[in-house]
């Protein structure tokens, strides 16, 4: 969720509420008011009425006010308590029934008893309140738009230095050799931040640096010793006075020698790419590096006798770093190749965003959950540095495919989907 | 050896600051008749290639006062003519295409097997020297590296790419022992490790083998106990 909708729409929905709550109460007050002020009336009038009554002759009033309001009646016995209460009674102007508060109450004249009983009509109060209910609502309304939009309009103000930072963070690459500045703002919350973030990514960029020339020099460093004990070795392979069995030991020593400097080699190149030192992407037509990666191949799988099948029609491309391309395509092939029979069968196909590199080959020996893992062999074959598939994967981490394995038909099934 | 190159002129400048590397190069160049001199920084490097002509010059990227790139470029400064190949450590894309950007001829990594950097550095010398015209004869076998073809007494010989690159490699490296690392590595590069390709190794030269004997009647290739192959 943005941030701008996330305040937005908290504020909204505290402010309805409050609204809401508000509403409710001023109506209920509002309603409170007016009954009040109508037992009011009605007190003040039965107050008059009994001054009347006291003060003129019961006969006239027997019948009633003109306007049906009051009506007056004898009666035996007194009672004690006046009763208000709500009543309907026919409006003679609306021609309808209408609400009505009644209250009834009993007096003495002239040891006379009477029943009095006062209609006060509550349409103009129910109409008033009806009218201050829905002005108010409204605006409460126009409260609320004008809050939001303005609220809206300030976060956007205060929040742009933010934004401008956000944007420049999301186009700066740890490989990129600029220092990235930011703007000087006038909130000092977003200059600290700017500030740190300054500081941190001087901070990351120097590691970085620093990393890289690490791992290069790492690399320096043990491929030249390497070097001169693999070419000593190809001096002394070369003296012919050497016994068989001393040529044994020169070449098993070469062969590891050989098989160190591949794994240095690997295990370097797992780091690199683990350190995202291949930043640059080009669009990558798979289906084009697999055929011409192929091509070149053709001898290995004509000598195997492989069966090879290949279905590329549907162009796979992927923004990938070249070099990275090329290697994970090798190690796919290398693998198909490598784990495959004499006489088998190499089947390669390509989907919408979808290559399929299906093999024959021995069932796996290992879990194939550990397939991807480093240093997992499926059979301890020596030439093999157990890193090839953990390569693979780094490949696809770092570019955001997928690589799937499964085994169904006697194949092994890799699916590569980005 | 039949090679037409006049070996007693071939000299080569070997710019590597590791002493024990570079005399192994220079150990191995000698043996093959080439005139070598070391140089173990930039500034010594720079002094010899002022003073003298090489007709090719290997150079380590890494020295102690500077990158070797800027050697390439004195060098082609001064002596255009001059066949370069980078030695480097690093693998790194960016220096490998800088240097050959920079009108180097080559560029190896090191670890490198000595059997390769003779076999670059003849192939080097040949399109160079010769603008590429130039044929290799070894015993009956007579080849012309630019049409990638070979003939037996002149007749030409049915032969696959990848058998031509093999012949090729060993008439580069005569009588030395070519392991079969070194052998894979330069038929298939990064792939070497790719499948059985010590078998492959094998399946190829037994075909180049028993094509060069019906042909010639001679046994050019010894197997030297396991390790490699021998070429005489």
């Amino acid at each position: 969720m943005k941030l701008q909708n996330k305040i937005n729409s908290r504020f909204l929905i505290v402010t309805l509420l409050v609204f809401t709550v508000a509403g409710v109460i001023f109506y209920f007050s509002l309603g409170h008011l007016i009954d009040h002020n109508i037992k009011g009336i009605l007190k003040s009038r039965r107050t008059n009425i009994i001054q009347y009554l006291q003060h003129n002759k019961t006969d006239s009033i027997l019948h009633g006010s003109p306007d049906r309001t009051i009506f007056i009646h004898q009666i035996a016995k007194i009672q004690d308590r006046s009763r208000i209460t709500d009543t309907l009674a026919f409006d003679v102007r609306k021609k309808e029934l209408v609400p009505f508060r009644k209250m009834v109450f009993t007096t003495t004249v002239d040891n006379n008893c009477f029943e009095v009983t006062i209609l006060q009509s509550l349409i103009e109060s129910e109409d008033l309140q009806a009218i201050i209910f829905y002005f108010m609502s409204i605006l409460f309304f126009l409260i609320l738009l004008a809050l939001f939009f303005v609220n809206r309009w300030l976060s956007d103000k205060a929040w742009k230095p933010f934004f401008n930072s956000l944007s420049l963070l999301k186009s700066w690459k740890i490989s990129d050799k600029k220092q990235i500045s930011f703007d000087q703002t006038d909130i000092s919350e977003f200059d600290q931040l700017n500030r740190m973030l300054e500081e941190m990514i001087q901070k990351m960029q120097t590691d970085f640096i620093n990393l890289k020339e690490f791992t290069e020099n790492a690399s320096h460093e043990i491929q030249t010793p390497l070097a001169i004990i693999k070419s000593k070795l190809e001096l002394l392979l070369n003296d012919n006075e050497l016994s068989v069995l001393q040529h044994k030991r020169l070449r098993d020593a070469f062969e590891s020698t050989t098989r160190l400097s591949k794994l240095n080699d690997a295990l370097l190149l797992l780091s690199k790419i683990e350190n995202k030192q291949f930043v640059e992407k080009v669009d990558v037509d798979f289906c084009k590096l697999i055929s011409s990666r192929l091509e070149y191949l053709e001898e290995l799988f004509a000598l195997k006798q492989i069966e090879l099948s290949v279905q590329l029609d549907i162009r796979v491309i992927i923004s990938i770093n070249p070099m990275l391309a090329d290697i994970l395509i090798n190690n796919l092939l290398s693998n198909a190749l490598k784990h495959n029979f004499n006489h088998g069968k190499l089947i390669i196909s390509s989907e919408i965003n979808k290559i399929t590199f299906a093999n024959t080959g021995n069932p796996l020996s290992i879990d194939p959950s550990k397939l991807f893992k480093r240093f997992v062999k499926n059979n301890t074959s020596e030439e093999s540095t157990g890193l090839g598939l953990a390569i693979t994967t780094e490949i696809c981490k770092a570019n955001h495919l997928r690589l799937n394995y499964n085994f169904s038909n006697d194949l092994h099934i890799f699916t590569l989907v980005s | 050896m039949g090679l037409l190159l006049k070996k007693n002129t071939v000299k080569i400048l070997v710019v590597e600051d590791e002493k024990m590397l570079c005399e192994t190069i220079i150990s191995y160049l000698e043996g093959e008749g080439y005139i070598c001199e070391q140089a173990g920084t930039i500034g010594i490097g720079t002094e010899k290639i002022n003073l003298y002509e090489y007709d090719c010059m290997l150079v380590d990227i890494g020295l102690p006062d500077g990158n070797g790139l800027s050697l390439v470029r004195e060098l082609k400064k001064c002596h255009p003519d001059t066949g370069i190949i980078i030695i480097s450590a690093k693998n790194s894309l960016d220096d490998k295409i800088m240097g050959l950007d920079l009108g180097a001829d080559d560029y190896l990594t090191k670890p490198f097997h000595l059997s390769e950097l003779n076999s670059r550095i003849k192939s080097l010398l040949r399109r160079r020297k010769f603008e590429g015209q130039k044929e290799l004869i070894v015993g009956q076998i007579r080849i012309l590296p630019e049409n990638r073809q070979v003939f037996i007494e002149n007749e030409l010989l049915p032969i696959t790419k990848k058998e031509f690159d093999l012949l090729l490699y060993f008439i580069s490296n005569p009588g030395r022992v070519l392991t079969k690392e070194s052998i894979a590595e330069h038929l298939w590069g990064d792939f070497a490790d790719a499948s059985d390709s010590f078998d492959f190794v094998y399946s190829h030269i037994k075909n180049l083998r028993r094509k060069l004997l019906e042909k010639t009647g001679t046994e050019y290739f010894r197997n030297v106990y396991g390790t490699g192959y021998l070429f005489e």
